[in-house]
């Protein structure tokens, strides 16, 4: 019986594997001890570590690198570093949020929480059957959930936790009521190219009841993923979860569980892969979801930004539309959409990381998120803002910038696709529109930074170190890989 | 990685101009050592391969990867001799114009890393048009070298006039650049390929009506760049620049780019691509820009402008050979051209300075006492320019008019006109500034400049003696294969000295031994129409771009105003925001309404894949 449930799963993970998530979650577990037995240790401490255990674990993969989905977890793993270093940056609020005053109590958890949630994205990129996936996939939500809500003396953030928390329920509900399904109709968990045949071709059963079921199954496992990356039509709480949560979990948020998400949709696509050519229904079908959703998701991401004041809901509806641009590559699904999903990802982490710590920057400074509090940046901080420019501009998609050449790679692969699928050309114009609205929206920050004088009381910003470093490395990795985008070899 | 050196003469003039952007913007010295340091460094590299380093082809790098192999963007580098002698042109005279800076912006006020900035991203975009071995990095290069002198123009950019001018030099460029565009793309089409090796000997297969049009788009560009005729009226207005600028940019390099790009494609494509309707085209506009510069300049009273104008008549010169199909007579003369006139303007320059920044030969005189040594290399500089047996320039002139004579006598004469007209304002401007005595106070304060001006002076003022002379011509002239042909003694030789002798004769009858104290050819028709250059400027203003441009102006704006920006933006904008506040609208931050839409959504997503096979 035990070897029968252990085949159902999958006997062929090796503890190898998963070294970096044990280390992950074994600092995790040091750090949490630490701050439960020193009190008196100063936090800041905690955070470092904790950083540098998540840069370590990124460069480790680089180094050990060769699967694509690597790529992925160097990205949410460095995104994860980033987070926590933007935290302990604004160390003030953080205090203020959750104990009051300069006290800082309690706040040990919000620098150590990325870290499990980390060492969970490292685990799911492992993850080659639905088990494990929906383990270490929960592994991240619910350390997000916390971190979330975590400013409990901020109502906003309090608030965006909740909201996280209920929509997030849903839509584990729909993750496990799919998998409930995938084994009802496949007898198996694994997410292999066989359970899939055998599901497609009708299975032992041989009826259409079976495909109907097995395919039900997958668009509810889907519509789990969309929920973590952001995709219509479970794309309703990044708007106001990006808002309210504190920026640094934002930050995690839009990029390092969009990672995941993204992650999760690899593998679960994967067994797909040889299925998706013309002729086949269930490619069809496929061909259809996908673009339906990532025409949706484009149009409500990037037309919803438009209306925007709020610099962080901005980035939230960013985040949809870009997501939209991803999830192009993977309507007609082959073995580059992995290296292009991570190239895209690259581009958006590095300008999105960018603008959210200028956006605390200035939201710690100038006491708001509106776009107008960037105003007059280019006259008193005119290095600073430049630097933002060119994290906006990649996100635009102006040429000389990674974004840009994530985006061509979003229009180069739907037009080569075209000539299978004719009709994927209707969303060729939708791109193009969306793709100009981005130039819109972004430009309204720079608008402000450059044409809105400062006013008589706007000193120029103090810019932290890390701030500035980080800032600093985003756009010189934004211009360099956007003018050579052969060093990424995609 | 050894055959990667070349790579250099790019990256380190582009390191040092972001170090000095990014880094240095508010610590000047820093900035003007890294600017200078990367000079000198590419200089020093460049000497190295002249002298015989050689590290075999640097690698080719795709930049934009293309199916179709022939349309992908190459960055590829040429280290023939042509790309290297240009490339020490290009870096000594950058070498000096640097430390020039030093003293010549000494005391200013505006912000000095900005401006080192701006050279080194000049000595960047400039490398890049000489060793490119694609015209599409030619282009880049030659858009970065439009830019980095718009900075550099407009320096003083709270000078009404050094903004205006600088946005003059920036717009003409572009029309020229336009032509220039329509020549790459033609050239891909017609010769298959953007790269240089790949051009030669296709020329024999193609109509000729074709590549007449293909060269002379690409001429569009020359003419732009190198300020021919009809798009010469930026150069003078580029003076508002600080001086080393002007020499380094629109004397020695930059404007001479044009040539150097003709040269080049002449050398690729061969000279049966030059047809003869093209040959004809380039080598008339040379002829003209050549006269009618050297009008001009005849009645000029800025000492910088008399010094732009006669550049522009030199690269008539130079063009005007192009066209005769004598790209190394045009080669010798950019090059010994490039060497006297830096001198000439860096010698305006510390003379400039002298006088309190006046720039007016009529409130300067009695200079050759107050400053004997730097009036000493410039009149060094003039021997070269108006050809005085012996000086650098006498030979490549010599050059450029045997080749005339070869082929068309008519530009030959045309030749000999302007070189007496070179002699007689330039005798004109050295007898006013420097004899007779100060009329005017700046005049009277003036010294000798300090050393880190006076240093450039002097090395310049041996290479403009110097150069022409075979044994280091045949070593430096950007030229593969180049030997000065001994000069023999005939009709090109007679009637240039007769020119030279015309002109001195002329100039020292009018204005004497500079003790007049006005223009004794002032106050006529002809001498206003000079000094409003020939009202060109004043026709492309008012009748062109006050009165056609105008109109279609008019029209577009309609056009504009009404169906694009009304119907299409607008509407579109319209259109979409609304679609944006319905959107937001459904985002009001329920969460009930967020679970029932996602619900809804769900429901879409399993009818479309499990309910429709």
């Amino acid at each position: 019986m035990e070897e029968h449930i252990s085949n159902l799963v999958s006997a062929d993970y090796t503890w190898c594997q998963f070294c970096p998530t044990f280390a992950l979650v074994i600092l995790a577990a040091l750090l949490l001890l630490t701050d439960a037995f020193l009190p008196k240790l100063p936090k800041r401490s905690l955070a470092i570590v904790a950083a540098l255990g998540c840069l370590g674990t990124a460069g480790y993969l680089i180094a050990d690198s060769g699967a694509p989905l690597t790529l992925l977890g160097v990205i949410a793993c460095g995104a994860t570093a980033l987070s926590i270093m933007l935290a302990f940056d604004y160390k003030k609020i953080t205090c203020d949020s959750v104990a009051g005053g300069d006290c800082e109590e309690g706040t040990g958890e919000f620098y150590t929480l990325p870290l499990v949630a980390c060492a969970g994205i490292l685990c799911l990129l492992q993850a080659r059957d639905l088990i494990l996936l929906f383990v270490s996939l929960e592994v991240v939500t619910l350390s997000s959930y916390v971190l979330a809500g975590y400013f409990r003396r901020n109502q906003g953030s309090v608030e965006a936790g909740i909201k996280y928390l209920i929509l997030g329920a849903m839509s584990t509900g729909l993750l496990v009521f799919g998998a409930a399904w995938y084994f009802g109709t496949t007898g198996s968990f694994l997410l292999s190219f066989d359970t899939v045949q055998r599901a497609i071709s009708g299975g032992t059963a041989a009826s259409n009841a079976v495909v109907g079921g097995f395919l039900m199954a997958n668009a509810l496992l889907f519509a789990g993923a969309f929920f973590k990356v952001g995709a219509v039509p479970m794309h309703l709480w990044i708007p106001d979860v990006y808002q309210g949560a504190p920026t640094p979990v934002s930050t995690f948020l839009a990029v390092a569980s969009k990672t995941a998400g993204f992650a999760v949709l690899l593998i679960l696509i994967a067994p797909w892969m040889p299925f998706i050519i013309p002729g086949i229904t269930v490619a069809r079908l496929f061909v259809t979801v996908f673009a339906v959703v990532a025409a949706a998701t484009l149009l409500i991401g990037n037309l919803g930004a438009l209306t925007q004041n709020n610099a962080k809901r901005l980035l939230g509806y960013s985040s949809i539309g870009q997501a939209g641009f991803i999830l192009v590559f993977f309507i007609t699904p082959s073995a580059a959409t992995p290296v292009m999903t991570a190239g895209y990802l690259l581009a958006y982490a590095l300008a999105t990381t960018a603008v959210f710590y200028a956006i605390a920057m200035v939201r710690t400074q100038r006491g708001s998120e509106e776009i107008a509090a960037f105003r007059g940046l280019g006259k008193t901080n005119p290095r600073t803002a430049f630097l933002i420019v060119v994290a906006l501009a990649s996100l635009a998609g102006v040429p000389l910038t990674l974004g840009f050449i994530a985006k061509l790679n979003s229009f180069v692969v739907l037009v080569n696709s075209m000539s299978l699928w004719g009709n994927l050309l209707i969303l060729l114009p939708i791109m193009i529109l969306c793709a100009a609205a981005g130039f819109y929206y972004y430009f309204k920050i720079i608008r402000a930074m450059y044409w809105d004088a400062p006013r008589p009381e706007d000193s120029p910003l103090q810019v932290p170190p890390t701030t500035g470093i980080v800032l600093s490395l985003c756009a010189i990795g934004l211009i360099v890989l956007g003018t050579l985008p052969l060093l990424l070899n995609w | 990685m050894m055959q990667n050196l070349p790579w250099l003469f790019l990256l380190l003039p582009l390191l040092a101009a972001a170090l000095d952007w990014v880094l240095f913007s508010k610590c000047s010295k820093t900035a003007a050592t890294l600017s200078i340091l990367s000079a000198a460094a590419t200089l020093a590299l460049c000497v190295a391969y002249l002298a015989g380093l050689n590290t075999g082809a640097p690698d080719v790098y795709t930049w934009m990867p293309v199916a179709e192999e022939r349309l992908s963007l190459h960055l590829g580098l040429l280290t023939d001799p042509l790309a290297m002698r240009m490339m020490l042109v290009v870096t000594g005279i950058g070498l000096l114009v640097h430390i020039f800076s030093l003293g010549y912006m000494k005391g200013d006020t505006s912000n000095l890393s900005r401006y080192f900035a701006g050279l080194s991203i000049f000595m960047f975009s400039m490398s890049c048009i000489v060793l490119a071995d694609n015209l599409a990095m030619t282009f880049i290069g030659w858009e970065m070298v439009g830019f980095s002198s718009y900075l550099l123009i407009g320096h003083w950019y709270h000078k009404a006039s050094a903004a205006d001018a600088a946005k003059k030099a920036f717009i003409t460029n572009r029309v020229g650049d336009f032509g220039f565009l329509i020549g790459i793309l033609l050239t891909l089409g017609v010769f298959g390929s953007m790269n240089f090796a790949d051009m030669a000997g296709k020329a024999a297969g193609i109509p000729a009506a074709l590549l007449t049009a293909t060269v002379l788009c690409l001429f569009c560009g020359a003419v732009g760049k190198s300020a021919q005729f009809p798009l010469h009226v930026w150069l003078p207005d580029a003076m508002e620049g600080p001086t080393p600028v002007s020499a380094l940019i629109h004397a020695a390099t930059m404007v001479a780019a044009g040539v150097y790009m003709l040269v080049r494609l002449q050398i690729a494509m061969g000279h049966a691509a030059f047809t003869d309707t093209a040959c004809a085209v380039i080598a008339s506009v040379g002829a003209i820009t050549a006269a009618l510069a050297a009008l001009i300049a005849t009645q000029q009273d800025d000492i910088k402008r008399v010094l732009a104008y006669s550049t522009l008549s030199q690269l008539g010169y130079m063009v005007m050979a192009v066209g005769l199909l004598a790209g190394e007579a045009a080669m010798f003369h950019l090059y010994t051209h490039a060497w006297f006139k830096a001198l000439l303007f860096l010698g305006a320059g510390a003379v400039i300075v002298c006088c309190h920044h006046e720039q007016n030969i009529w409130k300067m005189g009695g200079l050759a006492k107050r400053m004997p040594l730097t009036v000493l290399c410039f009149l060094m500089g003039t021997c070269a320019l108006i050809a005085i047996p012996g000086f650098s320039g006498f030979f490549s002139k010599e050059a450029i008019l045997d080749a005339a004579l070869e082929h068309c006598p008519v530009f030959f004469w045309v030749g000999a006109g302007v070189a007496a007209l070179t002699t007689f304002y330039m005798t004109r401007l050295c007898l006013v500034a420097f004899c007779g005595s100060a009329r005017a106070h700046g005049a009277e304060q003036a010294h000798e400049a300090g050393a880190s001006m006076l240093l450039p002076l002097l090395i310049l003022a041996v290479m403009a003696i110097i150069s022409g002379y075979g044994f280091i011509a045949d070593a430096l002239v950007p030229y593969a294969g180049f030997e000065a042909h001994g000069f023999a003694v005939g009709l090109p030789f007679y009637v240039s000295l007769g020119s030279l002798g015309l002109g001195l004769v002329a100039a020292l009858l009018v204005y004497g031994c500079g003790k007049r104290s006005s223009d004794p050819l002032a106050g006529n028709a002809l001498s206003a129409a000079l000094r409003e250059r020939l009202y060109i400027d004043e026709f492309y203003d008012k009748v062109l771009i006050g009165g056609v441009q105008a109109i279609i102006a008019h029209i577009i704006e309609f056009i504009d105003a009404a169906i694009i920006r009304g119907l299409c933006v607008q509407g579109s904008a319209w259109l979409t925001s609304r679609f944006g506040l319905l959107l937001s609208k459904l985002q009001g931050g329920s969460l009930r309404a967020y679970t029932f839409l996602s619900g809804l959504g769900l429901l879409v997503l399993i009818i479309l894949l499990a309910f429709n096979f």
